[in-house]
């Protein structure tokens, strides 16, 4: 609500974020959009509990993340969220079943459970059969792939996507937008950062921001 | 699962890891060297002391033993008047002399006039410089034990020997005959020094040193306090200068002093290349990391977990480390153990680098929490850093 967000670039000061009052409800499928600079990463930043506002005030699942202490805010992130980067940040060296039983173990689940759970993940995402691949053996979109898998590892009620289609080519982008899509109508809410048009269409909903202000 | 990740990060950049942990390695076996330095002088001069179970002992007054050619005198009312002591149970004279060992037939000589032996007059049945290995003690007259080093020589038990005074150059064939009736190991020799021992009246005479010896040891009865005896005897015996092992040992480590603080700054110095070494690898290794520690943050890793695997990371090269480091400071040690012994003038038997287990485990547990501390800093910067700032900067 009315939140606003600025950096003190040395000397001056930059507004990244003007202002703007939002709601995700469960099931949305928002994009984000706007030119490069505008402030998306930033309100998605925010909205994930990664960033805190300079100025209003942001609530997750009801709570006021000003309240949150450093360790609920990283709790808060790892059971309710899910973080899908432009650059993926697959850690190089562990395997794709690995990468995806990360935040699993983060919350304590089994190694039991957590296999299981990676497998069928992976599974989900058309990636069964690279389970024991590392990254650095997998396509662009294969990593982008495992890295939604390792979004949904904790079932979280939204999915935060940085220009998930940023490093990829048009029919891996397209596969990604099949996958959010469907990962959306299972009652799944998504918000995506992107300049990607393509995607963006493929939203319920839009929002642009233009210099950090909401468009509209 | 995160120590998978740490693990991993150590061996897939096995240059650097290897790298660090030989550095580290050196480190330890210097560490390692200065802590068995540091403690092992006046340990292992205190057993070289107490060889034997004489912990007493007497020279003339201002001197220590064999620091000095001066003798004590009238050293048979002397001994008598100690052992008249009660805590006194034996007193085992010894008087210390260079002599002249003349050419002797059978045996290589590479001097015409002679070479210098190292003799100790004592007595056969209360003395504590030597163990027998061979042969019988020298009870007669004309009767000497040889030490190993002229035993290899070509000396051996039956054999004669011309000994003289030194200076007396007169003739080659001049000197009192001796038998050796014995081969003994003797417990205060230096490097290059040649040992005889014979009955003491007999040194005294062949050198004019009649009724006077170097140094005399006394042994306790069971159960009587070394340093409150020698305290007593002091003050009953004021011409002569009586002193306990522990009191030697003291006086020993103060003139060593020099040795024991070189000992310290070194492993002080060790330890902290040691630690800056770990500390620079982890700071460079998670550096390297910040945006998939950005990424671990962001998706709910709380700095604690990152921390502990970093450490993890850290404990792992200071313990392998350590260890390859305790078997290169044992050899280290050794080495240069051979080296000091050669210096002039000291015991063979005193060794400067002794191992001590409990020394040992401290320099090691040292390394490891002094590593592991040089790895908290560089984590706990890193799982501190602020996300959102990060992922900008590695995001494009």
């Amino acid at each position: 609500m009315d939140v606003h967000r600025s950096y003190r670039l040395q000397a001056s000061t930059v507004e990244a974020v003007r202002g703007v009052t939002m709601q995700v409800d469960s099931g949305d499928f928002l994009a984000i959009s706007g030119s490069s600079g505008s402030g998306k990463s930033t309100l998605l930043h925010l909205l994930g509990g990664l960033d805190t506002p300079t100025r209003g005030e942001v609530f997750l699942a009801g709570a006021r993340v000003r309240d949150l202490g450093d360790r609920q805010l990283a709790r808060h992130r790892l059971l309710n969220v899910g973080f899908v980067f432009q650059r993926f940040h697959l850690l190089s060296m562990l395997s794709a079943r690995e990468n995806v039983e990360l935040p699993l173990s983060e919350a304590g689940v089994g190694r039991r459970e957590r296999r299981e759970r990676a497998a069928h993940l992976l599974e989900r995402v058309g990636l069964a059969r690279r389970a024991n691949h590392r990254p650095g053996e997998l396509s662009g979109g294969e990593r982008q792939r495992v890295a939604v898998a390792r979004a949904l590892a904790n079932e979280p009620h939204v999915l935060l996507a940085d220009e998930p289609t940023g490093e990829l080519d048009r029919a891996n982008s397209e596969a990604i937008l099949e996958l959010f899509a469907s990962l959306n109508e299972e009652g799944l809410a998504l918000v995506v950062a992107t300049h990607d048009m393509h995607l963006a269409e493929g939203a319920r909903r839009r929002l642009e921001l233009i210099d950090g202000r909401l468009d509209g | 699962m995160l120590w998978r990740f740490s693990y991993r990060e150590l061996l897939g950049h096995p240059l650097r890891s290897s790298l660090v942990v030989l550095g580290v390695s050196v480190a330890t076996a210097m560490m390692i060297s200065m802590l068995m330095l540091g403690a092992g002088i006046g340990r292992s001069f205190a057993e070289l002391l107490v060889a034997r179970g004489y912990t007493l002992r007497v020279s003339p007054r201002g001197t220590l033993p064999l620091e000095t050619r001066a003798t004590l005198s009238d050293i048979e009312l002397l001994s008598l008047d100690l052992l008249g002591q009660a805590e006194v149970a034996g007193v085992a004279p010894a008087l210390a002399a260079n002599l002249l060992l003349r050419p002797t037939a059978g045996v290589a000589s590479a001097d015409p006039q002679g070479s210098r032996v190292f003799a100790l007059g004592i007595d056969p049945d209360e003395q504590g410089v030597y163990r027998l290995v061979d042969g019988q003690a020298p009870r007669g007259v004309g009767e000497v034990v040889i030490g190993s080093e002229l035993a290899s020589e070509g000396f051996d038990v039956g054999d004669g020997m011309k000994l003289d005074r030194p200076g007396d150059f007169a003739s080659p064939a001049s000197g009192d005959d001796y038998e050796i009736v014995g081969v003994a190991q003797f417990v205060y020799t230096s490097k290059g020094e040649r040992p005889i021992a014979m009955r003491l009246d007999d040194l005294q005479a062949l050198t004019l040193r009649a009724d006077a010896a170097s140094f005399l040891m006394i042994r306790l009865h069971p159960g009587i306090d070394p340093t409150a005896a020698a305290e007593r005897l002091r003050t009953m015996f004021p011409q002569a200068e009586i002193a306990s092992v522990a009191e030697l040992v003291a006086r020993a480590e103060a003139r060593l002093s020099y040795f024991r603080q070189m000992a310290l700054v070194l492993g002080a110095v060790s330890l902290f290349v040691a630690v800056l070494l770990v500390g620079t690898l982890m700071s460079v290794s998670i550096n390297d990391r910040y945006g998939s520690i950005a990424a671990l943050r962001a998706i709910g890793f709380s700095r604690q977990s990152l921390v502990t695997a970093f450490a993890s990371e850290g404990l792992v090269l200071c313990v392998v480390a350590g260890f390859l480091g305790l078997g290169l400071g044992l050899m280290v040690a050794g080495y240069l153990d051979s080296v000091l012994s050669d210096f002039p003038g000291l015991p063979l038997a005193v060794e400067f680098f002794v191992l001590e287990p409990g020394d040992l485990g401290t320099g090691y547990l040292t390394l490891v929490l002094a590593g592991l501390l040089a790895t908290l800093v560089p984590a706990w910067r890193a799982a501190s850093l602020d996300i959102a700032k990060t992922l900008h900067r590695e995001e494009p």
